[in-house]
């Protein structure tokens, strides 16, 4: 019986990351790689097929977008970005270059292992992304364009639906400004993110149990919006 | 190009030019006798206006008018009959005559009349440069003090005497430009001037007081107050008006560039400011990141982890831990020299105490690198031992973390006449010569982003500081041997060679 064991690359330049999340990933199940420079991290990428990669934004050698964009040539599983607060518009020009998900220095392993799981669960290579989806009281079918709330129809608009569509398909992965913007409104309008203000909060009204203080639809503050289901 | 100077202008000609119109139409009735023929009938007549239009030409106005007449009374006297009388025989001499002193005067006058135009049109022109040159002199100052004392000679040369420029500072007038020997205002001319300045009102001829002090005018309000001396009131005054509101106005412009420089100034160091709180919490949070991902990690997977996993996480946040401990020590050290807080204590101290302690401090596998070379006598010096323990500490921890693992530092404590000496060697790359001069600065880290063990790179800036706050020098060297090596070296200045009292 052999279990596989998904391989997990972080790449990171600071050795105190490795020290604890090497054994957190273990004791999690996954098998850890390490790289502590962009350029040991392709190379690992291109010699051992890994499961998922975790990158460190600051890393001396190599800008992490442009790492991205390199490793995307090879390499189409997830990637869950490191990153400081302060360094909002690398993270949102890595996650615009394809990466899948972030979190911020400093984290709990709990925080990070959870959007690893997300991430792995909606890599296209393993599982096709859920076309239906039911949380709470709330049933959303994206094939038959249907959303139903408490037994009854709720009429969304295309633009409201489109909207929708995209976030679910992400599966709990972050979405950014531009991608919404540019998948449902077109790239000439890739900048306008009082669009999105709007939808969103259209969308909050009709689906949500208290728009106040939205669970389904949850805002990354500067970055774009999340779907959360159950 | 030096100033206009304005009491050259032509005003109301002298008694000279008088003379002068007279000689010449003396000169033309001489010719006019002795000339072969002589002169007579209209030739004469024509000389005689020629000369009249020479000196109206020549010299205006009233000498014009003055040869008319001149020239009227010799034609009468000399060449009327009866000669050498003023009286005239003929009743057509005496149309001729009257034509003659008529046309005469009217040349004169009209000849006058021009030169004088032509005098008044230079005048303004001189004017018009002196308050150019002004201009130019009192815009390219970039301070208030030279647009102040630019002003000042401007004035001296055009106007003569001496001038005293006064602006406002922390809430009183002070001399901003003055004459050469006078460094302050009596009593009364200070009073006067400060009464000026409060009320705007230009000081009236004071008994006591031989300075006229009038307020300079900007367009955002009074600027300062201007003092004259010597001065001839009716003269020039316009002129004198004009280049005191361009003095105003350059000393405005000088005062309001100076905010504007500070403002940059202040922005600048905002800039500074944002870039340093950015490699802060950088640094800040990348131990932090390890202590809370640590600390989860043992949280989460307690039961699943081994013995030696769950105690290498253990120290790894005893050790992050206790670098942020290190960090939030030097910030605050850093502070406390950037706000100027710091008072050091003068107590006699000997060094070699002082090193041996912060040595002590070093961790283990570090302390055990040092060698010691201290002399065996050594004057003891006036400083503040807290001060001099957390320099030495920084500079110790620095030669440790460049010397390498297996680096050994060498740390010696010597003298010379006026100096005590502690000196700090490794056995590392050594610094490249470029950045010998910066190892000093704050947040410079040699070997860029991806060297974060040596701390926050304020090591070395604290050291230095701290140093230099008790009159001390800190300087350093590399390479030291061969191409290897580092050495800082610190030298305390002693109070006395000797200190009797100790010895």
């Amino acid at each position: 019986l052999s279990l596989h064991r998904p391989r997990i690359l972080v790449i990171d330049d600071e050795p105190q990351i490795h020290r604890f999340l090497t054994p957190a990933l273990e004791a999690s199940g996954y098998e850890p790689a390490q790289a502590l420079t962009a350029a040991a991290g392709l190379r690992d990428l291109a010699a051992h097929p890994s499961d998922a990669v975790i990158l460190d934004l600051g890393l001396p050698d190599m800008d992490g977008k442009d790492l991205l964009l390199r490793a995307r040539s090879f390499y189409q599983g997830p990637v869950i970005i490191l990153s400081a607060r302060d360094r909002e518009l690398e993270k949102i020009a890595a996650l615009d270059a394809g990466a899948d998900d972030y979190v911020e220095k400093p984290f709990g392993v709990g925080e990070l292992l959870a959007r690893l799981r997300v991430a792995l669960r909606r890599d296209p290579r393993r599982a096709e992304a859920p076309m239906r989806v039911q949380t709470g009281d709330l049933e959303i079918d994206l094939d038959l364009r249907l959303v139903r709330r408490g037994g009854g129809a709720v009429r969304l608009s295309p633009k409201e639906f489109e909207l929708l569509a995209r976030l679910v398909e992400a599966g709990g992965r972050v979405v950014t400004h531009r991608q919404l913007l540019t998948a449902v409104w077109g790239p000439a309008h890739e900048h306008d993110v009082q669009y999105l203000r709007v939808f969103v909060g259209q969308l909050r009204q009709k689906l949500e149990a208290d728009p106040a203080s939205p669970a389904l639809i949850v805002t990354e503050p500067g970055v774009g919006y999340r779907f959360l289901a159950g | 190009m030096r100033p206009v100077a304005l009491s050259s202008s032509r005003r109301a000609p002298g008694p000279p030019a008088y003379l002068c119109a007279i000689v010449v139409v003396g000169l033309v009735a001489g010719i006019a006798q002795i000339s072969v023929p002589p002169l007579a009938g209209a030739n004469l007549a024509m000389a005689f206006l020629a000369a009249v239009f020479v000196s109206a030409a020549l010299f205006g106005l009233g000498p014009g008018l003055t040869a008319a007449v001149a020239a009227g009374v010799t034609y009468n006297y000399l060449f009327l009959d009866p000669r050498l009388t003023f009286r005239i025989a003929h009743p057509a001499d005496l149309v001729t005559f009257g034509v003659f002193l008529l046309a005469a005067l009217i040349a004169g006058g009209l000849a006058g009349r021009v030169r004088e135009q032509a005098w008044r049109a230079q005048a303004q022109a001189r004017v018009t440069a002196a308050l150019l040159e002004a201009s130019r002199k009192l815009s390219a100052a970039p301070t208030q003090g030279e647009a102040a004392r630019a002003l000042a000679d401007q004035i001296a040369a055009a106007a003569g005497g001496a001038v005293v420029v006064l602006t406002p500072q922390d809430g009183a007038l002070r001399i901003l430009a003055a004459p050469e020997g006078l460094d302050t205002l009596s009593d009364t001319n200070a009073s006067l001037a400060e009464q000026v300045w409060e009320t705007g009102v230009p000081t009236p001829p004071h008994e006591m007081s031989d300075w006229r002090f009038s307020r300079l005018e900007g367009v955002g309000g009074r600027i300062g107050v201007l003092g004259l001396r010597g001065v001839a009131s009716a003269r020039d005054e316009r002129l004198l008006e004009a280049l005191v509101q361009q003095g105003a106005a350059a000393l405005e412009r000088a005062g309001l560039a100076k905010a504007a420089s500070e403002n940059e100034a202040l922005r600048r160091a905002d800039e500074l400011r944002s870039a340093l709180l950015n490699s802060i919490s950088h640094d800040l949070r990348t131990p932090l990141a390890s202590v809370l991902g640590s600390a989860t990690t043992l949280i989460e997977f307690d039961a699943d982890l081994k013995p030696g996993v769950k105690r290498d996480l253990l120290q790894n946040i005893a050790q992050e831990a206790r670098r942020l401990n290190r960090y939030v020590g030097d910030l605050l050290d850093m502070g406390r020299l950037e706000a100027g807080a710091l008072r050091p204590k003068s107590e006699w101290t000997d060094v070699r105490d002082v090193a041996n302690a912060a040595i002590a401090r070093l961790p283990p596998d570090a302390a055990r690198r040092v060698t010691r070379d201290f002399s065996r006598d050594l004057s003891k010096v006036r400083l503040d031992a807290a001060l001099l323990e957390q320099s030495l500490f920084n500079v110790l921890e620095n030669a440790a973390s460049h010397g390498g693992e297996a680096g050994r530092i060498e740390v010696a404590a010597f003298e010379d006449l006026a100096h005590v000496l502690i000196a700090v060697d490794d056995d590392g790359p050594g610094i490249p010569a470029q950045a010998l001069h910066m190892i000093f600065d704050r947040f410079k880290r040699l070997q860029g982003p991806s060297d974060r063990s040596g701390g926050l790179g304020l090591g070395l800036a604290i050291a230095k500081g701290f140093v230099e706050a008790m009159q001390g020098r800190i300087e350093a060297a590399s390479p030291i041997v061969g191409d290897r090596g580092a050495r800082i070296v610190i030298s305390l200045p002693k109070t006395t060679p000797t200190p009797r009292d100790l010895l």
